[in-house]
């Protein structure tokens, strides 16, 4: 138990019984806390689990050698729709968004709802070049922070769901909405925009925690005048996409905040937009209090691949040639891994970890040397990986423990054709799609990453391209799911499957953990249904 | 029940060639108004799942004569406005695709299954013979049901008239593995389905059969004698996907004129006469 916990228990002067449990009336999470999620394992207070986005558990219960017994100890039914949302459990209660953007709390040791609050949305909003999804909540102090698909940021009182504040932070009739769980830094809640499909010009907002007033915004596209603007030709940085639709993470120490931006608009023709479109497939290391851009990195210039870079940005502090340094590592949508230093934003390493036929490879500043002709034609041009890339949003882990990056991998190519296409506020401004290959044609894999190098240290071959995240723990396991309904557990130092449970739909989610009553208990989401498992009462721990 | 079932089928009829009608019937039966923009528009909001050519990806294949969802072009206008509940298929929006811009999506999609169905100016066979054929010499109904008859170790073939070109048919008879039939459903789409498999497992059993389903950890088979077998993989010592391999035999007994009365046969099924 944490020194949180015991606080809180002495507090009440209850500890908890078999029977019964009392927790702190409400929710109480202030920032410190966050910043110490890692010696609250029992919780799960951010997006990934910790700033440094590891998405890993330190709670150990559920081991290598005891994860066959595990069961289904309570199950929630949700909402109609796609579920992607991980969930925040904080003092007995469970934090998760239903589709498209409902908020529900429930009883973290029984599944029975406390509360549910659905926004007023009106029946057009608009959600272009993906479906009605959200993927989170973040909670600081009292507050729970949503993003919904008309692309408001809504504060709700964390014991009752009622609405505390509501700001539009874009336009929805242009094309902007929010999917991601936003991030709750120090009295700050820190959200993105998606909506590069409908050519946004994106950008990262940061708002007053208590009053919901806007803090700061930083475009993710240059305006003319500023660094950046001559990557762009003509007028097409008004348009120029680059949207900011996955939760980032946060370096407490260095105080800088990492943010990765999505593709440049139209996505597959990129003729409209000479350029290396900055800061489109960047990451962003920003400046938390003013939202100053302090230095940045760009996995694919002039994309014409919609290779987004939202994917999870994991830090990792680490021995780097002799000396120690703080890095951030990445397994981008353009099939390559990469690390950086966190500092300073230098090129340290990168190196392929899916199929990938579009670069010869990186030089020295991790600039892709592309292989001529792999643009989208009128035609079709086959490519790996696909649109929806080696990585996507669903999150990879990091175990301190095994050193390893575990990353969910889609082994897919696909035809890119590239077609006319002109700017209409609130339409589709793509300029052409693709035709993925399927079935036999593609496949996926978990593939265990040495951290430094990228190396493949082992794999887990999954039948089709997954949509699912995994999660590691100090029970050396990697928890995850796949496209055909299976959840699965993993020997995180050797892949071996160790465990399975067919949940009878798709897996779109990524795991989580914590441990109520004393006992750990493992989450995941299949179909329309979310699943909470834990060992049997009574039988080994 | 007959004229229940004609009504069901009457939308289709509409888009159909009868057997030996001129070319590209299909197409002239749907009216696009505006081609060019319909082409635009499915690209544009469309082709990000199913493909710009409506062959499939994220989401299923539209070039096909039977949306399992769609009977007609008003069904097909409400998927498209209002999405299907519980799958990614979102709808459009009023203020996206407005109502002329659905109605001429749906006629685009209907068109482009139209195209894709049998090219039935390539039928020259007797269908009369090949239905004996079929029942009889031809022994087809051992594995295969037509109309509630016969047994179900291959596809059934009830409407395959309606979902198989002449073409395709010609070569199932000649070539049966470039034809094994691709899933559209759910996660198993673009697998194919009928892939025989032989596996022998950790205790030395030896099974053939065409798959059913598989993931990570499991694989559910048929074998040709119709038994249902369920493996774990983690008792599986060897697995081998034949692909390039069918359990259809070959009709190396079967002259040209027999297999050409057979497609005759066969793409007659299902068109309600």
């Amino acid at each position: 138990m944490s020194k949180w916990s015991c606080t809180a228990a002495a507090v009440l002067g209850v500890l908890a019984p078999g029977s019964t449990l009392v927790q702190p009336a409400g929710a109480q999470v202030p920032h410190e806390r966050i910043l110490a999620a890692d010696s609250e394992p029992e919780s799960w207070l951010t997006y990934s689990g910790n700033y440094a986005s590891h998405r890993f558990s330190r709670l150990d219960q559920v081991n290598d050698g005891n994860v066959a017994d595990l069961r289904v100890v309570w199950a929630y039914q949700m909402d109609e729709g796609l579920i992607e949302t991980s969930p925040i459990v904080a003092d007995g209660v469970m934090y998760v968004t239903e589709p498209p953007s409902t908020v529900t709390a429930l009883d973290a040791r029984t599944g029975k709802r406390l509360w549910k609050w659905t926004p007023q949305m009106g029946a057009d909003v608009l959600h272009i070049g993906f479906p009605e999804v959200n993927r989170g909540v973040a909670i600081l102090d009292s507050t729970v922070y949503v993003g919904t698909l008309d692309a408001h940021l809504v504060a709700l009182d964390a014991r009752s769901g009622a609405v505390r504040w509501d700001v539009e932070v874009a336009d929805n009739a242009i094309g902007f909405s929010l999917t991601l769980a936003p991030l709750a830094l120090d009295g700050k809640i820190i959200v993105g925009v998606s909506g590069a499909e409908a050519g946004v010009r994106g950008f990262i907002d940061a708002y007053d925690a208590v009053t919901g007033e806007l803090v700061w915004r930083t475009y993710t596209i240059p305006a003319p005048g500023e660094f950046g603007s001559d990557t762009w030709g003509g007028n097409s940085w008004e348009t120029g996409g680059g949207s900011t639709w996955l939760t980032g993470s946060y370096d407490p120490e260095l105080d800088l905040l990492y943010w990765p931006i999505g593709n440049p608009a139209p996505d597959w023709n990129g003729d409209l937009r000479p350029g290396d479109n900055l800061y489109t497939d960047c990451l962003l290391a920003l400046d938390p209090d003013t939202g100053e851009i302090v230095w940045w990195f760009q996995f694919t210039p002039h994309d014409t691949h919609d290779w987004d870079a939202n994917q999870i940005q994991v830090l990792v502090d680490a021995e780097w040639e002799g000396d120690p340094r703080k890095l951030v590592v990445t397994a981008n949508r353009n099939a390559f891994y990469y690390v950086l230093d966190r500092e300073t934003g230098e090129f340290l390493h990168g190196t392929p970890y899916s199929k990938q036929t579009w670069a010869e490879g990186l030089d020295e500043n991790g600039r892709p040397i592309v292989i001529p002709g792999t643009d989208p034609t009128e035609e079709g041009n086959l490519v790996w990986p696909s649109l929806q890339g080696a990585a996507n949003w669903f999150s990879p882990s990091y175990s301190p423990l095994t050193r390893l990056f575990y990353q969910p991998t889609r082994i897919m190519g696909a035809i890119y054709y590239k077609a006319e296409v002109e700017y209409e506020p609130g339409q589709p401004f793509m300029g052409g799609g693709e035709q993925a290959l399927r079935g036999e044609e593609a496949s996926g894999a978990v593939k265990a990453l040495d951290v430094l190098t990228g190396e493949l240290m082992w794999e887990f071959p999954l039948q089709s391209p997954p949509w699912a995240g995994v999660m590691a723990t100090a029970g050396n396991l990697v928890f995850g799911g796949s496209e055909e309904g299976n959840f699965f557990a993993l020997d995180a130092g050797t892949g071996e499957p160790l465990w399975n449970f067919q949940a009878g739909a798709a897996v779109r989610s990524a795991p989580m953990s914590f441990e109520i009553d004393g006992r750990q208990r493992i989450v995941n989401s299949a179909g329309g249904t979310m699943f909470v498992f834990g060992l049997p009462e009574g039988g080994a721990r | 029940m007959r004229i229940a079932k004609t009504a069901r089928l009457l939308p289709f009829l509409v888009l159909l060639p009868a057997p030996g009608a001129a070319q590209e019937p299909g197409e002239a039966a749907i009216e696009v108004a505006d081609p060019g923009r319909a082409e635009n528009l499915f690209r544009a909001h469309c082709g990000r799942c199913h493909g710009v050519q409506g062959l499939g990806g994220e989401g299923p294949e539209l070039a096909r004569l039977v949306l399992p969802r769609v009977a007609d072009q008003g069904q097909l206008e409400r998927i498209i406005r209002f999405g299907i509940p519980g799958t990614g298929m979102p709808g459009a929006r009023s203020t996206v695709l407005d109502d002329d811009a659905v109605s001429l999506v749906a006629a685009y999609v209907r068109r482009m299954g139209a195209q894709t169905t049998a090219d039935a100016s390539g039928v020259t066979g007797d269908a009369g013979r090949g239905h004996e054929l079929f029942w009889a010499a031809g022994d087809c109904a051992s594995c295969h049901i037509v109309g509630g008859r016969g047994t179900a170790v291959g596809p059934e073939l009830t409407r395959i008239g309606l979902r198989r070109g002449a073409d395709y048919l010609r070569e199932a008879l000649s070539a049966p593995a470039a034809t094994l039939p691709v899933s559209r459903s759910g996660a198993r789409s673009g697998f194919f389905e009928y892939l025989p498999v032989r596996i022998v497992t950790r205790d030395g059993d030896i099974y053939n059969g065409m798959r059913m389903n598989e993931d990570a950890f499991t694989i559910q088979l048929m074998t040709v004698s119709g038994a249902f077998v369920s493996l774990r993989k983690s008792g599986i010592a060897e697995m081998e996907r034949r692909f390039g391999h069918s359990f259809m035999p070959l009709a190396q007994n079967l002259g040209e004129d027999d297999v050409e009365d057979l497609v005759a046969y066969l793409t007659t099924l299902g068109r309600g006469s």
